[in-house]
């Protein structure tokens, strides 16, 4: 019976790895491609690995270019998002899964407005916002809407979480004494973390990577995030694709890298949307 | 316990800064859409109130026909693209008889976490008409098909479409995968039972019991591609000529390039409203009920 499958399903089996080329080759090629010099690029060998390693290409990457510091940039705007949008979204999820006030569904049902609205659309608005804030040009200007878009979809994937915990555990609690906060912190927290390490891999995936609100917000050189300050490399590096090869990469490096140490919580962390907004 | 849940001051604590901050960056803005879409304004002063008279110019801009044309298109080979291949790859990795699973979707999925910019400006350089990867490939390959894709403007929207397409096919690919992981064995078992072909017994029974997440997987793809931006922003600027705009493109040109912020603001409530009109009518047209297994 399965070998009967087996011979019957060769097509599929070829055009599974021949995506799987199509999927990863452009992603070795730049890898390659940032160790080369352009005569070998362009003419002696486009396609392999390259015949020496050019590290001085990651060397001008990093010294003549701001890669470092849009590195930064993007480190320090992404953590304070996920730090952020994680702690306002599990007290409100808490809030509306377990507590008792009136107006809790109503409450919840607003802030899930958030997940059916593209983030592109209110750019106009959000721009208008961010300078009559006195914003402009900081970075909060990008975590503050960072954090208020992710938290919609965080809170309802707490909210599941929530509300899947026995009633019971707050009686128990109340009874033996604690306090509401306490409670939260002490018992309830630690019962979601699963749901935790889920929207931390999430929501830091996108922020490292959101691109058209930082390139609305921010315009000064210091502040710029990776997708942003690489945006210009095109122009400044059109000469020198290896540098700009070795930019990307390193650009590319934190997210593959904790793909690849955490592909099965990434790929939960990314689907998750699914069985929520289906 | 109703003094213990019911405790109004923790309460405010823990919804006010969720409130908070998503009104005033979220629900306020969606708003100021709407209202300032019947202003001519230029994002500075108060603005004069026009009532619709941004959405009549709209509709007898042709920039604005050629924008949503390029949405639909995109959106479609979205569509067609990610579901039909994410298919196959998913119940393919699904029935379990091949080597190397775990590098097929390490391979499949990696595009999904990369940078927009990374990957547009990649493509930028694939495309490139004279080094390109893909010139190169025609070259190695002895065919002197050589092509500048992006700087026609027939085919410049599709090969942008591509990039995306490619971009995303690992993440409807795990949707899919997942989906298919979900399915109880016996129904597979019932379809071989039957004599039925495997792919014969997919269309039949597994894809029907899937049908909650291709509603889902399309309306990410369509919806996605009608917003689509910073491809276009990245790889063409929207050219050539007008060739690549989109809605989300001719709204940030309109705002900040041109400065007219309530023709902009038109555009961009346009796209919500097609957005949801879409969203809504996927969920109207497949699987009414939901599946329970």
């Amino acid at each position: 019976m399965w070998m009967k499958i087996r011979r019957k399903q060769p097509f599929f089996q070829i055009f599974l790895w021949l995506y799987a080329l199509v999927s990863v080759y452009p992603l070795i090629w730049m890898l390659f491609y940032s160790f080369k010099d352009n005569n070998e690029i362009f003419v002696t060998n486009p396609f392999g690995f390259p015949k020496k390693l050019r590290f001085e290409n990651y060397v001008s990457a990093m010294t003549e270019f701001n890669v470092p510091k849009y590195f930064l940039n993007s480190v320090f705007v992404s953590v304070v998002t996920v730090i952020g949008t994680i702690a306002i979204a599990l007290l409100f999820a808490y809030a509306v899964a377990r507590m008792r006030f009136r107006g809790k569904t109503l409450a919840q049902m607003y802030i899930v407005i958030g997940m059916f609205v593209p983030v592109q659309v209110i750019m106009i608005p959000l721009a208008i916002l961010v300078r009559d804030f006195n914003l402009t040009n900081t970075y909060w200007s990008l975590i503050l809407p960072y954090i208020a878009f992710n938290v919609s979809f965080s809170t309802m994937v707490f909210y599941g979480f929530f509300r899947s915990v026995p009633f019971d555990l707050e009686e128990a609690a109340c009874i033996d004494g604690a306090n509401i906060y306490q409670t939260f912190y002490r018992i309830m927290l630690p019962l979601v973390t699963p749901a935790i390490a889920t929207m931390v891999i999430f929501v830091f995936l996108a922020a490292w990577n959101e691109f058209p609100i930082a390139l609305m917000l921010i315009s000064d050189e210091d502040l710029k995030t990776l997708p942003l300050g690489l945006l210009f490399f095109q122009g400044q590096f059109t000469t020198d694709w290896g540098a700009m090869g070795a930019a990307m990469t390193i650009a590319s490096l934190p997210t593959v890298l904790v793909y690849i140490l955490f592909s099965e919580q990434v790929e939960k962390a990314m689907t998750v949307g699914s069985a929520v907004k289906g | 316990m109703n003094k213990f849940l019911g405790n109004k001051i923790a309460i405010t604590l823990f919804i006010a800064p969720a409130l908070l901050l998503f009104t005033v960056l979220v629900f306020w803005p969606i708003v100021q859409v709407f209202y300032r879409s019947m202003f001519e304004w230029d994002g500075l002063t108060e603005g004069t109130f026009i009532f619709l008279d941004n959405y009549k110019r709209m509709f007898e801009d042709s920039l604005f026909y050629t924008s949503l044309y390029n949405g639909l298109i995109f959106a479609v080979i979205l569509a067609v693209l990610q579901i039909s291949i994410g298919t196959v790859l998913a119940l393919t990795v699904s029935d379990g008889l091949i080597k190397g699973r775990k590098i097929l979707r390490i391979s499949y999925f990696i595009p999904v976490v990369l940078s927009i910019t990374v990957v547009c400006q990649l493509w930028l350089a694939m495309y490139n008409g004279e080094y390109g990867l893909i010139n190169k490939i025609f070259e190695a390959l002895g065919l002197s098909y050589r092509q500048d894709w992006l700087t026609d403007s027939k085919t410049a929207i599709f090969a942008i479409a591509l990039v995306n397409a490619w971009q995303y096919m690992g993440y409807h690919f795990a949707l899919l995968l997942a989906a298919a992981r979900s399915i109880p064995e016996q129904y597979m078992e019932a379809a071989k039972i039957d004599g039925a072909e495997r792919w014969k017994a997919h269309w039949k029974v597994t894809i029907p019991l899937m049908a909650e997440t291709y509603k889902f997987c399309l309306v990410l793809a369509i919806t996605g591609g009608l917003n689509a931006f910073a491809n276009m922003y990245i790889m063409t600027g929207g050219g050539p000529g007008t060739s690549t705009y989109t809605l989300t493109y001719m709204m940030y040109r309109s705002a900040f390039r041109v400065g007219e912020f309530g023709y902009g603001s038109a555009s961009a409530a346009f796209l919500v409203i097609e957005c949801l009109i879409v969203t809504f009518a996927i969920n109207r047209l497949i699987a009414r009920d939901r599946i329970v297994y």
